[in-house]
């Protein structure tokens, strides 16, 4: 979801990292991109077993990227209420979040038609922006954990 | 007595505390421990606002609403004070009821974009050293949600529960096949009573 937002996503992601002093658990990209594949509707699935200190991490990475995307996000959510009036904004989005689902993952996955499906793909979408744009504060690391333990 | 201001603003939202110190306990002059009044405003939406006793349960409203949302197609959060249900899936409807007699309920709708503001500008003021507000209940449902829940008990057995019964219908079903015929132990006994 933040890779759509961000065009160089790899490289904020690991420049964050950098930023949280993260080095020694993702010390470069290839173990961020590691630990990426963990996700099973990726082309690249491998299981990696992934640690407690590498998910606390990539949430930290997760929640600044957020508090940074945070005028996109919420422009995002802005254009999809305000859909007659302006939707360029979360049609461009939509497009370019298809684009990467294509392109990175398993499109014989149910789950991954189900993404890419414009017409059912809205309410996950805006799900996720919400749980994003909801950890944006200083508590925002606990926040995302809780709300992934719910999922 | 001047009373201290604080606001706190995450775009479309702001949300304004008054009060005062609390010098019995030592504290500096812009602190807020006893607050007076507060004052929470949504661009195109009427100004919300209340006591002390009022802010907690608003709070509380609309961070659990926020965690429905996530989980729930159909989130509702009901109290005495406040109603929050979902529209649609970027509408959300606030019912405000007044403490005082005869004063109708406050109704406003505001998008997700406006929820996410207000609940960040409550994320600030809980996260403000210079405001002090008693622990409410919503620092209790998220520490609980943190600890291993109900829910994961529940994970738990959807996990161990498949396994369990296959292994039960296994040996239920291999003891049937004690009653069954068995031909070698019918030669055996043919060749008792027939030595030759």
């Amino acid at each position: 979801m933040l890779e759509t937002i961000d065009l160089n996503g790899i490289q904020s992601l690991y420049a964050l990292s950098n930023k949280l002093n993260l080095n020694n658990v993702l010390p470069n990209k290839v173990a961020i991109w590691k630990l990426r594949n963990n996700n099973p509707l990726r082309k690249s699935y491998v299981i990696n077993n992934i640690k407690l200190n590498e998910f606390d991490a990539l949430i930290r990475i997760t929640v600044e990227m957020s508090k940074f995307l945070y005028p996109y996000i919420r422009e995002i959510l802005k254009s999809k209420e305000d859909i007659e009036e302006n939707s360029v904004i979360w049609n461009d989005f939509n497009n370019r979040f298809i684009e990467l689902i294509k392109e990175r993952f398993n499109v014989d996955s149910i789950r991954v038609k189900k993404l890419l499906n414009k017409a059912e793909n809205d309410e996950i979408i805006i799900k996720s922006l919400l749980i994003l744009s909801f950890c944006i504060s200083n508590q925002g690391y606990q926040k995302l954990k809780n709300f992934l333990y719910d999922f | 007595m001047i009373q201290n201001k604080l606001s706190f603003h995450q775009s479309s939202a702001s949300l304004e505390i008054i009060g005062l110190p609390d010098y019995s306990n030592n504290e500096n002059k812009d602190q807020i421990s006893i607050i007076s009044q507060w004052k929470l405003s949504i661009v195109d939406k009427p100004l919300i606002e209340g006591k002390i006793e009022h802010l907690g349960p608003i709070m509380d409203a609309f961070y659990i609403y926020s965690n429905l949302l996530i989980k729930n197609d159909s989130p509702i959060y009901e109290s005495k004070l406040i109603d929050i249900k979902a529209d649609n899936l970027h509408l959300h409807n606030i019912v405000l009821k007044s403490s005082k007699p005869n004063v109708n309920p406050l109704n406003i709708k505001i998008g997700n974009t406006s929820l996410s503001d207000t609940i960040n500008c409550f994320d600030q003021l809980t996260e403000s050293s210079k405001v002090r507000i008693k622990k409410t209940v919503v620092s209790n449902y998220i520490a609980k949600k943190g600890s291993f829940s109900l829910n994961n008990k529940v994970k738990f057995l959807h996990f161990i529960m498949p396994p369990f019964i296959a292994i039960i219908s296994l040996i239920l079903c291999s003891s049937t096949f004690i009653y069954f015929y068995n031909p070698v132990e019918d030669k055996e006994k043919n060749e008792l009573i027939n030595p030759e």
